[in-house]
């Protein structure tokens, strides 16, 4: 079909409405289903090596450590601190327009040997984001929305534990 | 052991830089890449015919075939692409070229970049790149991902935000001398630099690179041609190129977080030290460095990386406005304007300026310029650097 058949471009409009409506879920290969399964079943679920016990992040085929293929998946603790954080204040992603600015935060997860997972920061507390707080995680899914998404709060008992 | 060196085996000896204001450039891109080609060949008082080679990185479309095809070239023997996005191979670009040339695979290479808007676009190419694990969480463009390791710099590290803010005036300072340059005529001051809008923090307007339509090519032949054909050719010293073991692992697990991918590992060098060593040189022999800022954080981090500045509050000691200024201070650093107050053609165009400083005919030029450092995309998965030297240096 030629490039320029109206058909083709009928096509190319179909594409581009697709990819705006799953702009995140699971990706087509299957690779991350679990972490979206999770969500769903209210866990934070990362890959962990059945043979080497290792933590592995983003979703890999192959585990790093010892060469097995399909590494798994396990339930850990949304608990963590801010590795880093960024508030975005220019709408880079239309979906969120309505958020802007919002606060991403990197937060590292020591029940998963550090690994870091994002989010975004929700509630008066992104005012105030630091590295190094503590956050704690939940699952929203917000209207309209086919998969919930793991955000963060910050832990209101973290001035009373330090 | 290789005995093999890359150490002076080939130069550049012809440049061109095309440059327009975004979405208005008069042409496509192909057509733009076959006249900054046809313009390098020009500067270099050679035939576009006698071209054997091309190259070209991450996001190019036309290869040595096509070009090869459109310039009647009597044989093309050598057509690569560098893999590795934001600007982070666009200086193992010029390295692949003097590895053709230094074994002899092909003779005359042209390394060529373009871009236009109304091709390829940008933002929205950004937005689709990222995947689902990063655009869930608000993050779909190369700032964001730049500037969650900028803020652990700052505030973890302890770089000095104004280290930041001295990058952009001096880049700015320099524009002022460069009549092509975007930000010609539009000087910035601290004041203009601290007022303007947030787009991701820690980065407001002016440390986001500009996005320019254009195209830019470098065409580079053996140190024994380049020899004869002119006395001011930038001989390649050495190029190195990759990534740190447990960098570039996705969704921002990188062990080097906030290095800009340059940085060692113990027991391991890195990019930067194997372009020291195979140079037999040191950050302290460099006279003038273009370093690649698609955002200000990386570029920092990029000179930290290379031994240029020190790591965390010390940094902002070497990293001040004079000494980042051609002419005042002692590590001037993007002489054109840069990608922030020049043009943006995906950081090819810093290649060209780190040419001219050994020409002498940069318009902010540094006296006596004798080694010419341009450091590719800083904070990308795969990066890459490039160091110059006039012939007496060989
Ligand atoms: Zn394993």
């Amino acid at each position: 079909m030629s490039e320029s058949s109206p058909e083709a471009a009928v096509e190319r409009d179909d594409v581009d409405a697709r990819v705006r409506e799953y702009l995140w879920g699971p990706a087509a290969d299957g690779l991350d289903q679990p972490y979206w399964d999770g969500l769903v079943a209210g866990e934070l679920r990362l890959q962990r090596c059945g043979n080497c016990a290792e933590w592995i992040w983003g979703p890999q085929w192959i585990c790093g450590a010892c060469h097995t293929f399909d590494p798994g998946w396990a339930a850990v603790e949304a608990v963590g601190t801010v590795y880093s954080w960024s508030r975005s204040h220019y709408p880079f992603i239309t979906e969120l327009a309505d958020r802007t600015p919002y606060v991403t935060v990197l937060v590292e997860l020591p029940a998963a040997d550090n690994r870091r997972v994002l989010g975004i920061l929700t509630g008066d507390d992104a005012d105030g984001v630091r590295i190094g707080q503590r956050v704690v995680g939940h699952f929203e899914l917000d209207e309209g929305a086919t998969w919930p998404l793991l955000r963060w709060r910050r832990d209101s008992t973290e001035g009373a534990r330090s | 052991m290789s005995t093999a060196s890359l150490r002076g085996a080939a130069a550049v000896v012809g440049v061109a830089d095309l440059h327009y204001k975004r979405g208005e450039a008069p042409h496509g891109e192909l057509r733009m890449t076959l006249e900054a080609i046809v313009a390098a060949c020009a500067d270099a008082g050679m035939s576009p015919r006698e071209l054997d080679g091309f190259v070209s990185y991450a996001g190019g479309g036309h290869d040595g075939a096509i070009l090869g095809a459109a310039l009647g070239v009597e044989e093309v023997r050598w057509s690569n692409m560098m893999w590795g996005g934001g600007g982070g191979t666009v200086a193992a670009a010029l390295n692949n070229a003097a590895v053709a040339i230094a074994t002899g695979q092909a003779e005359c290479v042209v390394v060529f970049r373009a871009m236009a808007q109304e091709d390829s676009g940008r933002l929205g190419y950004a937005k689709y790149f990222y995947g689902p694990h990063y655009l869930a969480h608000g993050v779909g463009s190369p700032a964001q991902v730049c500037a969650l390791r900028t803020q652990r710099l700052l505030e973890h590290d302890g770089v000095p935000r104004e280290a930041l803010r001295a990058l952009v005036l001096a880049a700015y300072r320099h524009a002022q001398n460069n009549p092509t340059a975007a930000g010609y005529g539009r000087p910035l001051d601290e004041e203009g630099y601290e007022s303007s809008r947030m787009i991701t923090e820690p980065f407001h307007l002016y440390d986001c690179s500009r996005e320019s339509d254009g195209a830019v090519a470098l065409v580079l032949v053996s140190a024994e041609r380049a020899k004869a054909m002119r006395p001011d050719a930038a001989y390649v010293l050495a190029g190195a190129q990759g990534a740190p073991g447990g960098y570039s692992s996705i969704i921002d697990n990188d062990d080097l977080y906030t290095s800009a991918g340059f940085a060692a590992r113990p027991g391991r060098s890195g990019v930067a030290d194997r372009l020291w060593a195979a140079a037999g040189l040191g950050p302290d022999d460099v006279d003038v460095v273009q370093v690649y800022e698609n955002f200000s954080g990386p570029a920092v981090a990029a000179l930290i990386d290379h031994g240029l500045a020190p790591a965390g509050p010390s940094a902002g000691e070497v990293l001040t406005v004079d000494n980042l200024t051609a002419g005042i201070g002692k590590l001037p650093v993007n002489t054109s304007g840069g990608n922030i107050a020049d043009s943006f053609v995906n950081g090819m165009g810093l290649a060209v300026e780190a040419v001219r400083q050994i020409r002498g005919t940069s318009t902010n030029p540094v006296a006596d310029t004798h080694i010419s450092l341009f450091i590719g995309g800083p904070m990308a998965p795969l990066v890459s650097s490039t160091l110059f030297g006039r012939e007496d240096t060989l």
